[in-house]
């Protein structure tokens, strides 16, 4: 039970961190990011090499990671998706500028990084053992703090910086943010960016327990979105319920359904549409996001 | 504004007269003829490893070839060109590949790495005589009427009962669980190897584990199979890219037994992703442990490093199907634009395997217990395990 | 645009579709376009249905799950109860149809990204359906499906095999095609009817629809049926060429490639999906020399597209249009 309890909570941890940056990018912009999941596999290679390749410390390679997909996410807000969403009509066009963008990030990874599944040194090792009860590695415990840190940093953030406080406010109400004085056009960009950077932070976290490759973006975009949906569309404490729970339903539900074997995942997939029929706005989301 | 639907017209037109000129560049060379070769298989996305270790193993035996003068076939001399075609993992993609295939004029082509994809390409490549090479293990791909696809490694129903009664006679094996991805390649490769394992007296205690290939933590996925604590656990038809995560949380969940699959990995992939941890885990290969390795075999590594970089330890097994295609049309000369003369040479084809040390290492077809006809390649079944960083021998074995 | 040039580009359209293609391909020896152009016709008829959904106002991104229904129907009944293709590729649309008002029921009143995502599972959930299930013959796929063979009532054929004239592929891009023009035909007219309006006005307002009295219910349910029956036949058209299914032979990139190519043509267009598909499918195809920087030349080419014309490709001639009027 212990085991159950603590895989969740690590799988919560890290899900609950790649959801909030594509829950800010779709609160602020309304675009779901198709290349969320390229950010993150961009990040952990930068992390790879800074610190795997260059042998530099690991916080350096975070930083690295982290400041290269803030840049990347700024680039792509201001230069690609701005011009397309003041012209189009209907604005789910952005989602062929976001998946377009998300083989473009394909292609130059294939390109500059290889093929190949990366894996770098483990930053701490030795396994804790609780009596059997609870079997946890060391380096797995730490990014899981870590991961909880960067959540709880993030939500002071976006509720105690002035930053943040204009973030919140645009997502609620574009207009009247605006009306307010609230630089739109800057602050879709600040946001665009964080929401990379925290996808670049949690590849790079998360590159010294699971490695990297080229092919885990699109299913980790996909993964994003189910926990964005289960919580809410758009509301940051829902993305974060979202990611907890569906790392819960993995752990227990592997558990439990282990027996059945193959239809695991049926029925986990199965429950989440049932979910969300039931309850179309998820958790805590808007009804109609 | 009427300009301005002008200008995107014109931009549109520019960017497809771009694309065509691209795409019309010809691929001109040679004072040789040259002998087109295909490849249709998956180069991009997650399952992107499989595809390139099998065109750059191609392109870096065609580089050392045309080096060496070309291949020489009946009285002509010929350059070898190998051209590629990334159906995506997609069969309706792999069925246009082959089209493009049978357009280019080729006879010969490596691939498609999965089952979807080779079941897919069979109509068009019997309706234009193409042989093809997948690396995919449906029996009935191989065996009458179908005569097109010839296997090109061992398949995991042969390589599985090799390891699991090797193991059993070795290290005194007598329990075995099964873990493998939720997909059709792996699955089936599951349900085959738990046949194997049961026919030589093992006790299965675990077979219905299953995992999604995006998994990012495989803890809790292995959770319930470790607590069955087998003697051996056997990972079906894993993708490189998970062997190490797999291998990494089985042990830090306290499991010591052995670790096992029956598809080819790479040792350096195994190092960054598992460490040490992965000391000890068996896997099968080609011939470029140091133990059988020919001098030849080095040279292709070398050859390969130094064109891309960085060795694939895949390729040791990927290497041989187009080295059998050329040695096989050598002995058949008229089978360079007849297939039929090809499937002919194949039952009587026998060549000197390049790549392994030793006088009677050879290459020839083999299959007939299989399939009821010779249409796999004779590739040294070569059990590894792994060591700090490199693969070691385990044992070599044949399949008939 | 008068009624005489309307007629005139559709009679220029058949032309191109079923004698333009087959000469070209006869006078360049381009054999391999006959298998891409069918493909392309029938990933454009399952595009044409997503392309309703979003005529609704729903992004669906859930046609690959109706596909691979279709194309295990069709399998089925061909393999094991030994009926005749063509026979079953209208049952394989009804069936998916009947689905999907199942499935419609509930998950219609959902919105914007939610209806999006919960199809986005429906496709995974498909999947894993056909691994699991005994009839479809779980990962091992089912393989070995004969071509399609004669109909015939009292000796008399109404439709030849497909085999019948030699060339396989000449034959399934005909009906492909033919196929293409009569979906295409039927959306347009559907469109432009008193349903087409109604939809339309779901797509701007659903609250403001259903105030007027327009059944929105029955009117999303009809639209959803009829987007699936059509993804269900493309995916049984596939089954019948590649004559084998797995349950990957459809998956979640289908289903995103299917949206892909109504963005791309333009949600405004009824026929943006051929035009869509035909760019990103067809491209893929012609970059395929360019060898490792396919994918790279590939998606930077759409980015520029989706740039210039952020409204689908056929917006081009939106200001022509708009100032003919």
């Amino acid at each position: 039970m212990e085991q159950i309890l603590a895989n969740g909570l690590y799988l919560g941890a890290q899900y609950a961190l790649i959801a909030l940056g594509l829950t800010l990018i779709f609160a602020l912009m309304n675009v779901l990011n198709f290349a969320h999941g390229q950010m993150y596999v961009l990040g952990g290679f930068v992390t790879y090499t800074v610190y795997g390749q260059l042998g530099l410390p690991f916080f350096v390679a975070l930083g690295c990671s982290a400041l290269t997909l803030a840049v990347v996410g700024a680039l792509i807000e201001r230069f690609l998706f701005r011009p397309v969403l003041a012209r189009s009509h209907r604005e789910e066009s952005s989602m062929l500028l976001a998946a377009g963008i998300a083989f473009f990030m394909d292609a130059v990874i294939l390109l500059v990084f290889g093929e190949k599944q990366r894996g770098v040194p483990k930053i701490v090792g030795g396994v804790l053992n609780w009596d059997f009860r609870l079997i946890m590695p060391y380096d797995r415990i730490l990014i899981g703090v870590l991961a909880l840190l960067s959540i709880a940093a993030f939500i002071l953030f976006m509720s105690y910086s002035r930053t943040g406080r204009a973030l919140r406010a645009m997502a609620q109400d574009r207009v009247a943010a605006q009306l307010m004085g609230v630089d739109v056009d800057r602050y879709a960009m600040i946001g665009f960016a964080l929401g990379a950077m925290l996808a670049g932070l949690v590849g790079g976290l998360l590159v010294t327990i699971t490695g990297v490759n080229l092919g885990m973006g699109g299913p980790t975009s996909i993964k994003a979105f189910l926990m964005v949906m289960i919580g809410g569309a758009g509301v940051i404490s829902g993305a974060i319920a979202g990611g907890f729970i569906l790392g819960m339903m993995e752990s227990v539900g592997l558990t439990l359904l282990s027996a059945y074997g193959d239809i695991t995942y049926l029925v986990i997939f199965a429950s989440l549409m049932v979910f969300l029929a039931i309850r179309p706005q998820g958790l805590m989301g808007k009804p109609w996001g | 504004m009427q300009k301005r639907s002008l200008l995107r017209l014109a931009a549109l037109a520019t960017l497809s007269t771009a694309v065509a000129t691209v795409s019309a560049v010809p691929s001109a060379r040679a004072q040789n003829e040259s002998l087109k070769i295909g490849f249709v298989g998956v180069t991009s996305g997650p399952a992107a490893a499989w595809g390139i270790s099998n065109v750059r193993s191609m392109e870096a035996l065609a580089a050392m070839l045309n080096e060496e003068g070309g291949v020489r076939i009946g009285d002509k001399t010929y350059d070898v060109e190998i051209v590629t075609f990334d159906d995506q993992k997609d069969p309706k993609r792999a069925i246009a590949g082959m089209e493009k295939m049978a357009q280019e004029g080729i006879h010969y082509v490596v691939g498609p790495n999965v089952d979807d994809g080779a079941a897919a390409v069979r109509p068009v490549a019997e309706q234009n005589g193409i042989i093809y090479i997948p690396y995919a293990f449906p029996k009935e791909l191989y065996s009458p009427p179908a005569s097109n696809a010839v296997l090109g490694m061992v398949a995991n129903y042969q390589s599985g009962p090799a390891i699991y009664k090797y193991l059993k006679e070795n290290e005194g094996v007598e329990t075995v669980a099964f873990v493998s991805a939720n997909e059709s390649d792996p699955l089936s490769q599951r349900d085959s190897g738990v046949a194997a394992a049961k026919e030589l007296g093992l006790e299965v205690v675990s077979d219905n584990v299953t995992y999604q290939v995006d998994t990012t933590d495989f803890t809790p996925v292995l959770t319930p199979v470790i607590r069955e604590n087998p003697d051996l656990l056997v990972l079906s038809g894993v993708a490189p890219a998970n062997a190490p995560q797999l291998i990494r949380s089985a042990r830090e969940l306290g499991y010591e037994g052995l670790i096992s699959t029956e598809t080819a990995q790479d040792a350096q992939v195994l190092s960054e992703g598992a460490g040490e941890l992965a000391n000890g885990f068996i896997s099968v290969g080609g011939a470029s442990t140091p133990e059988i390795a020919s001098d030849r075999m080095n040279a292709f590594v070398d050859r390969y490093t130094k064109m891309f970089g960085e060795y694939n330890d895949e390729s040791n097994t990927k290497v041989y199907a187009l080295q059998y295609i050329l040695d096989t049309l050598a002995a058949a000369p008229e089978a360079v634009d007849d297939v039929e003369a090809f499937k002919a040479a194949m039952d009587g084809f026998e060549a000197p395997n390049p790549f392994m040390k030793g006088e009677d290492a050879k290459l020839h077809y083999v299959g007939s217990s299989s399939f009821g006809q010779k249409r796999q390649l004779a590739v040294p079944l070569v059990v590894n395990v792994y060591r700090d960083g490199a693969f070691e021998t385990l044992f070599v074995a044949e399949v008939d | 645009m008068g009624t005489g040039l309307r007629i005139a580009g559709v009679l220029l359209f058949l032309a191109i579709v079923f004698l333009g293609v087959p000469w070209a391909i006869q006078a360049s020896g381009r054999w391999d376009f006959y298998y891409t152009l069918t493909s392309v016709a029938l990933l454009a008829i399952a595009s044409a249905g997503v392309w309703l959904t979003f005529y609704i106002g729903r992004i669906n991104i859930g046609q690959g799950a109706y596909a691979l229904t279709g194309g295990y129907v069709s399998a089925i009944l061909v393999m094991q109860a030994g009926w005749n293709f063509w026979l079953t590729l209208p049952v394989a649309g009804i069936f998916c149809a009947l689905v999907s008002v199942l499935i419609g029921l509930p998950i219609l009143r959902l919105r914007g990204v939610y209806f999006a995502m919960v199809t986005l599972v429906l496709t995974e959930v498909a999947r894993l359906t056909a691994l699991a299930l005994p009839i479809t013959n779980g990962a091992k796929g089912i393989t070995s499906i004969p071509l399609p063979g004669e109909v015939s009532i009292l000796g008399l054929t109404l439709i030849p095999a497909i085999d019948t004239f030699g060339d396989v592929k000449l034959a399934f891009y005909l009906v492909a095609a033919a196929l293409m023009v009569i979906v295409f035909a039927g959306m347009y007219r559907l469109v432009n009817s008193r349903i087409g309006h109604l939809c339309r006005s779901l797509q701007q307002n659903e609250e403001l629809a259903s105030s007027i009295g327009v059944n929105i219910t029955y009117l999303r349910i009809v639209a959803y049926a009829i987007s699936s029956f059509l993804g269900g036949i493309a995916g049984a058209m596939f089954v019948a060429i590649s004559q084998s299914i797995y349950p990957s032979s459809f998956t979640v990139v289908d289903s995103v490639n299917f949206m892909l190519n109504c963005f791309l043509g333009g949600l405004a267009y009824v026929f943006g999906p051929i035009l869509g598909t035909l760019v990103l499918y067809f491209g893929w195809d012609l970059l395929f020399e360019t060898g490792r920087f396919q994918l790279l030349i590939y998606s930077s080419v759409l980015i520029l597209i989706i740039v210039l014309l952020p409204n689908g490709l056929l917006s081009v001639f939106e200001r022509k249009r708009a100032t003919a009027r």
